[in-house]
Protein backbone atom coordinates (compact mmCIF):
# COMPACT_ATOMS: atom_id res chain seq x y z
CA UNK A 1 0.00 0.00 0.00
CA UNK A 2 1.05 3.64 -0.98
CA UNK A 3 2.62 5.65 2.05
CA UNK A 4 2.28 8.54 0.91
CA UNK A 5 -0.62 11.30 2.20
CA UNK A 6 -4.25 10.89 0.98
CA UNK A 7 -5.19 11.60 -2.56
CA UNK A 8 -6.35 14.77 -3.69
CA UNK A 9 -10.20 14.66 -3.92
CA UNK A 10 -10.96 14.40 -7.71
CA UNK A 11 -14.33 16.61 -8.60
CA UNK A 12 -17.11 14.28 -7.15
CA UNK A 13 -20.03 16.54 -9.31
CA UNK A 14 -19.09 14.21 -12.70
CA UNK A 15 -19.55 11.14 -11.17
CA UNK A 16 -22.61 12.14 -8.72
CA UNK A 17 -24.47 12.62 -12.18
CA UNK A 18 -23.66 9.37 -13.72
CA UNK A 19 -24.72 8.05 -10.61
CA UNK A 20 -28.38 8.98 -11.68
CA UNK A 21 -27.76 6.63 -14.54
CA UNK A 22 -26.12 3.71 -13.04
CA UNK A 23 -28.99 1.19 -13.46
CA UNK A 24 -29.55 2.05 -17.00
CA UNK A 25 -27.19 -0.87 -18.44
CA UNK A 26 -29.12 -3.32 -16.01
CA UNK A 27 -28.63 -6.69 -17.24
CA UNK A 28 -28.62 -10.07 -16.01
CA UNK A 29 -24.89 -10.89 -15.61
CA UNK A 30 -23.57 -8.03 -14.04
CA UNK A 31 -26.44 -6.49 -13.02
CA UNK A 32 -25.45 -2.79 -12.28
CA UNK A 33 -22.14 -3.67 -12.95
CA UNK A 34 -21.49 -1.62 -16.45
CA UNK A 35 -23.24 1.81 -15.14
CA UNK A 36 -20.77 1.20 -11.74
CA UNK A 37 -18.02 1.65 -13.88
CA UNK A 38 -19.27 4.09 -16.18
CA UNK A 39 -19.62 6.44 -12.82
CA UNK A 40 -16.26 5.26 -11.07
CA UNK A 41 -14.53 6.42 -14.41
CA UNK A 42 -14.23 10.18 -13.60
CA UNK A 43 -12.63 9.38 -9.76
CA UNK A 44 -9.85 6.66 -11.10
CA UNK A 45 -9.02 8.31 -14.53
CA UNK A 46 -5.54 10.19 -12.96
CA UNK A 47 -4.65 6.87 -11.98
CA UNK A 48 -1.01 6.54 -12.09
CA UNK A 49 0.55 3.69 -14.49
CA UNK A 50 0.57 5.31 -17.98
CA UNK A 51 -3.39 3.99 -18.73
CA UNK A 52 -2.49 0.53 -17.34
CA UNK A 53 -3.77 1.37 -14.10
CA UNK A 54 -6.66 3.13 -15.28
CA UNK A 55 -8.28 0.30 -17.44
CA UNK A 56 -7.50 -2.81 -14.71
CA UNK A 57 -9.43 -0.41 -12.11
CA UNK A 58 -11.87 0.15 -15.14
CA UNK A 59 -12.21 -3.56 -15.36
CA UNK A 60 -12.67 -4.20 -11.54
CA UNK A 61 -15.54 -1.19 -11.70
CA UNK A 62 -17.45 -3.07 -14.17
CA UNK A 63 -17.63 -6.18 -12.26
CA UNK A 64 -20.70 -7.56 -11.09
CA UNK A 65 -22.38 -5.44 -8.78
CA UNK A 66 -25.78 -4.76 -7.32
CA UNK A 67 -27.16 -2.83 -4.83
CA UNK A 68 -29.98 0.06 -3.68
CA UNK A 69 -28.92 2.66 -6.91
CA UNK A 70 -29.34 5.52 -4.49
CA UNK A 71 -26.33 4.33 -2.40
CA UNK A 72 -24.11 2.85 -4.66
CA UNK A 73 -22.33 5.95 -4.70
CA UNK A 74 -21.25 4.57 -1.41
CA UNK A 75 -18.99 1.38 -3.20
CA UNK A 76 -18.08 4.09 -6.01
CA UNK A 77 -16.38 6.48 -3.91
CA UNK A 78 -15.00 3.58 -1.30
CA UNK A 79 -13.52 1.58 -4.16
CA UNK A 80 -12.24 4.65 -6.54
CA UNK A 81 -10.47 5.65 -2.94
CA UNK A 82 -8.33 2.16 -2.35
CA UNK A 83 -7.73 2.02 -6.16
CA UNK A 84 -5.80 5.34 -5.46
CA UNK A 85 -5.03 4.74 -2.21
CA UNK A 86 -2.59 1.19 -4.07
CA UNK A 87 -5.02 -1.29 -2.11
CA UNK A 88 -4.19 -4.99 -4.11
CA UNK A 89 -6.40 -5.55 -6.37
CA UNK A 90 -8.25 -8.90 -5.01
CA UNK A 91 -8.88 -6.46 -1.72
CA UNK A 92 -10.88 -4.09 -3.60
CA UNK A 93 -13.08 -6.70 -5.43
CA UNK A 94 -12.92 -8.27 -1.99
CA UNK A 95 -14.66 -4.72 -0.98
CA UNK A 96 -17.04 -4.22 -3.67
CA UNK A 97 -18.22 -7.90 -3.15
CA UNK A 98 -19.07 -7.43 1.08
CA UNK A 99 -20.75 -3.85 0.12
CA UNK A 100 -23.57 -5.39 -2.35
CA UNK A 101 -25.45 -6.99 0.44
CA UNK A 102 -25.42 -4.45 3.15
CA UNK A 103 -26.22 -1.29 1.06
CA UNK A 104 -29.04 -3.45 -1.01
CA UNK A 105 -30.98 -3.91 2.18
CA UNK A 106 -30.05 -0.61 3.84
CA UNK A 107 -31.60 1.09 0.35
CA UNK A 108 -34.67 -1.22 0.78
CA UNK A 109 -35.35 -0.22 4.34
CA UNK A 110 -34.87 3.14 4.19
CA UNK A 111 -35.91 4.25 0.79
CA UNK A 112 -37.98 1.40 -1.04
CA UNK A 113 -39.59 0.81 2.41
CA UNK A 114 -39.10 3.95 4.41
CA UNK A 115 -38.89 7.53 2.79
CA UNK A 116 -40.92 6.66 -0.78
CA UNK A 117 -43.64 5.71 0.42
CA UNK A 118 -43.53 7.62 3.48
CA UNK A 119 -43.57 10.83 1.19
CA UNK A 120 -45.86 9.69 -1.32
CA UNK A 121 -48.51 8.62 1.67
CA UNK A 122 -48.16 12.26 2.55
CA UNK A 123 -49.00 13.26 -1.24
CA UNK A 124 -52.26 10.98 -1.13
CA UNK A 125 -53.42 12.59 2.06
CA UNK A 126 -52.56 15.94 0.22
CA UNK A 127 -54.73 14.89 -2.80
CA UNK A 128 -57.20 13.47 -0.53
CA UNK A 129 -57.37 16.64 1.56
CA UNK A 130 -58.02 18.60 -1.66
CA UNK A 131 -54.40 20.30 -2.04
CA UNK A 132 -54.08 19.06 -5.55
CA UNK A 133 -51.37 19.24 -7.56
CA UNK A 134 -49.38 21.09 -5.11
CA UNK A 135 -49.65 18.01 -3.10
CA UNK A 136 -47.85 16.37 -6.00
CA UNK A 137 -45.11 19.30 -6.36
CA UNK A 138 -44.54 18.88 -2.57
CA UNK A 139 -43.92 15.23 -2.55
CA UNK A 140 -41.55 15.13 -5.62
CA UNK A 141 -39.82 18.08 -4.34
CA UNK A 142 -39.56 16.71 -0.71
CA UNK A 143 -38.43 12.95 -1.95
CA UNK A 144 -36.08 14.46 -4.29
CA UNK A 145 -34.37 16.71 -1.33
CA UNK A 146 -34.02 13.22 0.32
CA UNK A 147 -32.84 11.23 -2.79
CA UNK A 148 -30.41 13.00 -3.68
CA UNK A 149 -29.17 14.21 -0.16
CA UNK A 150 -28.58 10.18 0.29
CA UNK A 151 -26.94 9.92 -3.33
CA UNK A 152 -24.40 12.83 -2.78
CA UNK A 153 -23.65 11.78 1.29
CA UNK A 154 -22.95 8.59 -0.01
CA UNK A 155 -19.98 8.98 -2.82
CA UNK A 156 -18.33 11.76 -0.42
CA UNK A 157 -18.64 9.18 2.43
CA UNK A 158 -17.02 6.78 0.23
CA UNK A 159 -14.28 8.58 -1.07
CA UNK A 160 -13.31 9.86 2.71
CA UNK A 161 -13.03 6.27 4.55
CA UNK A 162 -12.48 4.16 1.30
CA UNK A 163 -11.36 1.11 2.49
CA UNK A 164 -13.12 1.73 5.78
CA UNK A 165 -16.19 2.72 4.54
CA UNK A 166 -18.41 0.24 7.13
CA UNK A 167 -17.60 3.13 9.65
CA UNK A 168 -20.08 4.92 7.47
CA UNK A 169 -22.92 2.70 7.53
CA UNK A 170 -22.84 3.20 11.47
CA UNK A 171 -23.31 6.72 11.25
CA UNK A 172 -25.65 8.09 13.91
CA UNK A 173 -27.78 9.97 11.20
CA UNK A 174 -27.98 7.29 9.31
CA UNK A 175 -29.18 4.74 11.97
CA UNK A 176 -31.38 6.96 13.46
CA UNK A 177 -33.44 7.33 10.07
CA UNK A 178 -33.27 3.75 9.16
CA UNK A 179 -35.09 3.19 12.89
CA UNK A 180 -37.44 6.35 12.12
CA UNK A 181 -38.16 5.79 8.96
CA UNK A 182 -40.32 2.17 9.13
CA UNK A 183 -43.38 3.56 11.76
CA UNK A 184 -43.35 6.86 10.17
CA UNK A 185 -44.30 5.21 6.72
CA UNK A 186 -46.37 3.16 9.21
CA UNK A 187 -48.21 5.63 9.92
CA UNK A 188 -48.63 7.63 7.20
CA UNK A 189 -50.06 5.00 5.03
CA UNK A 190 -52.35 3.58 7.71
CA UNK A 191 -54.01 7.60 8.13
CA UNK A 192 -53.45 7.90 4.27
CA UNK A 193 -55.90 4.55 3.29
CA UNK A 194 -59.29 6.07 4.57
CA UNK A 195 -58.80 9.70 3.57
CA UNK A 196 -58.41 7.79 -0.09
CA UNK A 197 -60.89 5.35 0.40
CA UNK A 198 -63.17 8.00 1.16
CA UNK A 199 -61.97 10.45 -1.43
CA UNK A 200 -62.09 7.81 -4.69
CA UNK A 201 -65.43 6.79 -3.23
CA UNK A 202 -66.94 9.94 -3.26
CA UNK A 203 -68.16 9.63 -6.90
CA UNK A 204 -70.26 6.54 -5.56
CA UNK A 205 -74.11 6.36 -4.13
CA UNK A 206 -76.31 4.15 -2.70
CA UNK A 207 -75.70 0.31 -3.54
CA UNK A 208 -72.39 1.11 -5.81
CA UNK A 209 -71.03 2.26 -2.55
CA UNK A 210 -71.55 -0.92 -0.45
CA UNK A 211 -70.51 -3.00 -3.75
CA UNK A 212 -67.27 -0.83 -3.38
CA UNK A 213 -66.87 -1.72 0.35
CA UNK A 214 -67.41 -5.32 -0.60
CA UNK A 215 -65.36 -5.28 -3.10
CA UNK A 216 -62.28 -3.80 -1.48
CA UNK A 217 -63.04 -6.24 1.53
CA UNK A 218 -63.46 -8.89 -0.19
CA UNK A 219 -59.88 -8.39 -2.67
CA UNK A 220 -58.27 -7.31 0.63
CA UNK A 221 -58.86 -10.90 1.76
CA UNK A 222 -57.79 -12.80 -1.64
CA UNK A 223 -54.81 -10.79 -1.57
CA UNK A 224 -53.52 -11.48 2.26
CA UNK A 225 -54.52 -14.90 1.91
CA UNK A 226 -53.08 -15.68 -1.83
CA UNK A 227 -49.91 -13.41 -0.99
CA UNK A 228 -47.24 -15.68 -2.03
CA UNK A 229 -49.34 -16.07 -6.00
CA UNK A 230 -51.85 -13.40 -6.01
CA UNK A 231 -50.96 -9.72 -7.00
CA UNK A 232 -52.93 -6.58 -7.42
CA UNK A 233 -52.06 -6.39 -10.75
CA UNK A 234 -53.91 -10.11 -11.75
CA UNK A 235 -56.62 -9.58 -9.38
CA UNK A 236 -57.63 -6.12 -11.01
CA UNK A 237 -57.64 -7.62 -14.07
CA UNK A 238 -59.73 -10.68 -13.52
CA UNK A 239 -61.79 -7.85 -11.80
CA UNK A 240 -62.22 -5.78 -14.15
CA UNK A 241 -62.17 -8.55 -16.95
CA UNK A 242 -65.05 -9.71 -14.77
CA UNK A 243 -67.10 -6.27 -15.24
CA UNK A 244 -66.50 -5.58 -18.10
CA UNK A 245 -68.59 -8.57 -19.24
CA UNK A 246 -71.24 -8.27 -16.53
CA UNK A 247 -71.68 -4.35 -18.08
CA UNK A 248 -72.02 -6.16 -21.54
CA UNK A 249 -74.60 -9.05 -20.24
CA UNK A 250 -76.36 -6.07 -17.57
CA UNK A 251 -78.83 -3.93 -19.43
CA UNK B 1 -63.64 12.55 -27.75
CA UNK B 2 -60.83 12.20 -30.00
CA UNK B 3 -57.30 13.66 -28.71
CA UNK B 4 -55.36 15.63 -31.18
CA UNK B 5 -52.09 14.00 -33.09
CA UNK B 6 -49.75 17.00 -31.25
CA UNK B 7 -51.60 16.15 -27.60
CA UNK B 8 -50.88 12.41 -28.23
CA UNK B 9 -47.39 12.65 -29.46
CA UNK B 10 -46.76 14.80 -25.84
CA UNK B 11 -48.10 12.23 -23.82
CA UNK B 12 -46.34 9.84 -26.06
CA UNK B 13 -43.27 12.39 -24.51
CA UNK B 14 -44.13 12.24 -21.31
CA UNK B 15 -45.15 8.51 -21.16
CA UNK B 16 -40.91 7.51 -22.30
CA UNK B 17 -39.24 10.12 -19.93
CA UNK B 18 -41.75 8.49 -17.14
CA UNK B 19 -40.69 4.97 -18.35
CA UNK B 20 -37.16 5.90 -18.21
CA UNK B 21 -37.26 7.00 -15.08
CA UNK B 22 -38.37 4.02 -13.58
CA UNK B 23 -35.10 2.28 -13.61
CA UNK B 24 -32.75 4.03 -15.95
CA UNK B 25 -32.93 7.76 -15.59
CA UNK B 26 -32.83 9.75 -12.75
CA UNK B 27 -35.28 7.73 -10.58
CA UNK B 28 -36.40 10.97 -9.35
CA UNK B 29 -40.11 9.18 -9.10
CA UNK B 30 -41.85 11.45 -12.20
CA UNK B 31 -42.72 7.37 -12.95
CA UNK B 32 -44.87 7.31 -9.60
CA UNK B 33 -48.18 7.47 -11.43
CA UNK B 34 -49.06 10.29 -8.41
CA UNK B 35 -47.20 12.32 -10.68
CA UNK B 36 -47.13 10.39 -13.96
CA UNK B 37 -51.11 10.87 -13.84
CA UNK B 38 -51.60 15.02 -12.93
CA UNK B 39 -49.38 16.25 -15.81
CA UNK B 40 -50.92 13.27 -18.19
CA UNK B 41 -54.10 15.00 -17.00
CA UNK B 42 -52.75 18.44 -17.56
CA UNK B 43 -51.34 17.91 -20.60
CA UNK B 44 -55.16 16.83 -21.74
CA UNK B 45 -56.57 19.94 -19.95
CA UNK B 46 -57.95 17.54 -17.47
CA UNK B 47 -56.27 17.90 -13.96
CA UNK B 48 -59.38 16.01 -12.53
CA UNK B 49 -58.97 12.40 -14.37
CA UNK B 50 -55.13 13.14 -13.95
CA UNK B 51 -55.06 13.37 -10.27
CA UNK B 52 -57.92 10.55 -9.60
CA UNK B 53 -56.13 8.09 -11.89
CA UNK B 54 -53.01 8.63 -10.02
CA UNK B 55 -54.70 8.21 -6.90
CA UNK B 56 -56.10 4.75 -8.30
CA UNK B 57 -52.41 3.72 -9.76
CA UNK B 58 -50.36 4.91 -6.87
CA UNK B 59 -52.19 2.17 -4.67
CA UNK B 60 -51.90 -0.74 -7.03
CA UNK B 61 -48.00 0.48 -6.71
CA UNK B 62 -47.92 -0.09 -2.80
CA UNK B 63 -48.48 -3.63 -4.02
CA UNK B 64 -44.56 -3.65 -5.10
CA UNK B 65 -41.44 -3.65 -3.86
CA UNK B 66 -39.25 -3.15 -6.48
CA UNK B 67 -35.96 -4.87 -4.63
CA UNK B 68 -33.27 -6.68 -6.30
CA UNK B 69 -34.09 -8.43 -9.77
CA UNK B 70 -37.99 -9.07 -8.99
CA UNK B 71 -40.25 -8.56 -11.34
CA UNK B 72 -42.67 -6.53 -11.52
CA UNK B 73 -45.48 -4.07 -13.57
CA UNK B 74 -45.04 -0.38 -14.61
CA UNK B 75 -47.57 2.01 -13.54
CA UNK B 76 -46.03 5.39 -15.06
CA UNK B 77 -46.38 5.00 -18.53
CA UNK B 78 -49.68 2.98 -17.90
CA UNK B 79 -50.77 5.94 -16.19
CA UNK B 80 -50.25 7.95 -18.61
CA UNK B 81 -52.41 5.81 -21.04
CA UNK B 82 -54.97 5.37 -18.22
CA UNK B 83 -55.77 9.31 -18.00
CA UNK B 84 -55.63 9.11 -22.23
CA UNK B 85 -58.48 6.63 -21.93
CA UNK B 86 -60.21 8.03 -18.94
CA UNK B 87 -60.35 11.20 -20.71
CA UNK B 88 -63.12 10.82 -23.06
CA UNK B 89 -65.20 10.72 -20.74
CA UNK B 90 -66.08 12.90 -17.61
CA UNK B 91 -65.07 12.92 -13.88
CA UNK B 92 -65.59 9.22 -12.28
CA UNK B 93 -67.73 7.85 -15.59
CA UNK B 94 -64.18 6.76 -16.82
CA UNK B 95 -61.96 5.58 -14.11
CA UNK B 96 -63.13 1.90 -14.82
CA UNK B 97 -62.22 2.24 -18.41
CA UNK B 98 -59.21 4.11 -17.63
CA UNK B 99 -58.14 0.71 -14.77
CA UNK B 100 -58.96 -1.41 -17.81
CA UNK B 101 -56.05 0.00 -20.13
CA UNK B 102 -53.89 1.40 -17.27
CA UNK B 103 -53.11 -2.53 -15.98
CA UNK B 104 -53.22 -3.93 -19.35
CA UNK B 105 -50.23 -1.50 -20.73
CA UNK B 106 -48.97 -2.33 -16.72
CA UNK B 107 -48.36 -5.57 -17.50
CA UNK B 108 -47.17 -4.94 -20.79
CA UNK B 109 -44.31 -2.59 -19.30
CA UNK B 110 -43.54 -5.01 -17.14
CA UNK B 111 -42.74 -7.66 -19.75
CA UNK B 112 -40.68 -4.71 -22.01
CA UNK B 113 -38.84 -4.85 -18.56
CA UNK B 114 -37.35 -8.12 -18.86
CA UNK B 115 -37.10 -7.73 -22.85
CA UNK B 116 -34.45 -4.85 -22.63
CA UNK B 117 -33.02 -6.61 -19.71
CA UNK B 118 -32.33 -9.52 -21.77
CA UNK B 119 -30.99 -7.33 -24.61
CA UNK B 120 -28.51 -5.64 -22.74
CA UNK B 121 -27.61 -8.87 -20.91
CA UNK B 122 -26.30 -10.12 -24.62
CA UNK B 123 -24.76 -6.81 -25.65
CA UNK B 124 -22.34 -7.33 -22.33
CA UNK B 125 -22.04 -10.55 -23.08
CA UNK B 126 -20.46 -10.29 -26.88
CA UNK B 127 -18.11 -7.61 -25.39
CA UNK B 128 -17.31 -9.55 -22.52
CA UNK B 129 -13.72 -9.28 -23.66
CA UNK B 130 -13.35 -5.32 -24.08
CA UNK B 131 -14.44 -5.24 -20.62
CA UNK B 132 -12.04 -7.77 -18.88
CA UNK B 133 -9.69 -5.54 -20.54
CA UNK B 134 -11.05 -2.56 -18.84
CA UNK B 135 -11.44 -0.66 -22.20
CA UNK B 136 -13.77 2.42 -20.99
CA UNK B 137 -15.38 3.33 -24.71
CA UNK B 138 -16.66 -0.23 -24.52
CA UNK B 139 -17.89 0.74 -21.11
CA UNK B 140 -19.45 3.94 -22.22
CA UNK B 141 -21.37 2.44 -25.28
CA UNK B 142 -22.71 -0.30 -23.71
CA UNK B 143 -24.05 1.71 -20.88
CA UNK B 144 -25.63 4.59 -24.00
CA UNK B 145 -26.85 2.25 -25.29
CA UNK B 146 -29.05 0.28 -22.56
CA UNK B 147 -30.27 3.95 -21.39
CA UNK B 148 -31.18 4.18 -25.21
CA UNK B 149 -32.61 0.55 -24.98
CA UNK B 150 -34.90 1.62 -22.42
CA UNK B 151 -35.75 5.23 -23.69
CA UNK B 152 -36.90 2.65 -26.94
CA UNK B 153 -38.63 0.30 -24.85
CA UNK B 154 -40.97 3.45 -22.75
CA UNK B 155 -41.86 5.51 -25.95
CA UNK B 156 -43.19 1.54 -26.89
CA UNK B 157 -44.67 0.66 -23.98
CA UNK B 158 -46.25 4.34 -23.44
CA UNK B 159 -47.79 3.77 -27.37
CA UNK B 160 -49.38 0.58 -26.80
CA UNK B 161 -50.98 2.35 -24.41
CA UNK B 162 -51.91 5.17 -26.08
CA UNK B 163 -53.24 3.00 -28.91
CA UNK B 164 -55.64 0.88 -26.35
CA UNK B 165 -56.74 3.55 -24.76
CA UNK B 166 -57.89 5.17 -28.21
CA UNK B 167 -59.33 1.93 -29.02
CA UNK B 168 -61.10 1.43 -25.46
CA UNK B 169 -62.97 4.75 -26.11
CA UNK B 170 -64.25 3.67 -29.20
CA UNK B 171 -65.32 0.14 -28.46
CA UNK B 172 -66.46 0.36 -24.77
CA UNK B 173 -68.26 4.18 -25.31
CA UNK B 174 -71.16 3.44 -25.65
CA UNK B 175 -71.31 -0.26 -25.96
CA UNK B 176 -71.45 -0.48 -22.42
CA UNK B 177 -74.89 0.38 -20.41
CA UNK B 178 -74.37 2.92 -17.61
CA UNK B 179 -74.65 -0.03 -14.90
CA UNK B 180 -72.10 -1.85 -16.79
CA UNK B 181 -69.48 1.70 -16.66
CA UNK B 182 -70.64 1.67 -12.66
CA UNK B 183 -69.83 -2.22 -12.37
CA UNK B 184 -66.29 -1.29 -14.10
CA UNK B 185 -65.93 1.94 -11.82
CA UNK B 186 -66.29 -0.06 -8.50
CA UNK B 187 -64.34 -2.85 -9.88
CA UNK B 188 -61.27 -0.60 -10.30
CA UNK B 189 -61.48 1.74 -7.12
CA UNK B 190 -62.57 -1.66 -5.24
CA UNK B 191 -59.36 -3.51 -6.66
CA UNK B 192 -56.99 -0.47 -5.91
CA UNK B 193 -58.24 -0.36 -2.43
CA UNK B 194 -57.74 -4.22 -1.90
CA UNK B 195 -53.86 -4.16 -3.56
CA UNK B 196 -52.90 -0.97 -1.67
CA UNK B 197 -53.90 -1.52 1.79
CA UNK B 198 -52.35 -5.76 1.16
CA UNK B 199 -49.29 -4.18 -0.28
CA UNK B 200 -48.74 -1.81 2.58
CA UNK B 201 -48.89 -3.97 5.15
CA UNK B 202 -46.84 -6.76 3.35
CA UNK B 203 -44.19 -3.98 3.69
CA UNK B 204 -45.40 -2.96 7.17
CA UNK B 205 -44.86 -7.05 8.58
CA UNK B 206 -45.90 -7.88 12.13
CA UNK B 207 -43.36 -5.94 13.78
CA UNK B 208 -44.06 -2.48 15.97
CA UNK B 209 -44.46 -0.87 12.75
CA UNK B 210 -48.26 -2.60 12.57
CA UNK B 211 -48.95 -0.81 15.55
CA UNK B 212 -48.09 3.00 13.89
CA UNK B 213 -50.05 1.72 10.73
CA UNK B 214 -53.48 0.99 13.12
CA UNK B 215 -52.56 4.69 15.03
CA UNK B 216 -52.72 6.19 11.40
CA UNK B 217 -55.75 4.16 10.37
CA UNK B 218 -57.69 5.23 13.26
CA UNK B 219 -56.09 8.60 12.88
CA UNK B 220 -57.25 8.85 8.94
CA UNK B 221 -60.66 7.18 9.97
CA UNK B 222 -61.24 10.44 12.35
CA UNK B 223 -59.88 12.62 10.11
CA UNK B 224 -62.64 11.03 7.42
CA UNK B 225 -65.67 11.36 10.21
CA UNK B 226 -65.05 14.99 10.91
CA UNK B 227 -64.54 16.41 7.54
Amino acid sequence: MSTAGPPARPSLGRALLRLFTVQGSWNYERMQGIGMGVSEQPLIRDLAGNGTAYRAAVARAAQFFNAHPYLCGLAVGATARAEHDGVPPEQVVRLRTALCGPLGALGDRLVWAGWLPLTSGLALIGVALGLGVRAVLGFLIVYNIGHVALRWWALRAGWTYGGRVATALREPVLQRATTLSAPAMALVTGAALPLVAQSLASGFVGWTRAALAVVAAAGFALLWWRRARLTGLRFGLVLLALATLGGWLWH
Amino acid sequence: MSISPEVQLILLAWGTLVGLDLVSVPQMMIARPIVAGPIAGAILGDAVTGLQLGVLFELFQYDILPVGAVRYPEYGPATVAAVSAAHAAAGTLGLGVGALVGLITAMAGGASLQAVRRLNTRAVHRAAAALESGEPRTLERLHVAGILRDAARAAIVTAIGLGLAQLARDSLHGTLSPRGVVLLNVASVGAALAAGTAGTLRLIGRGPGLRWFAVGLVGGAAAVWLR
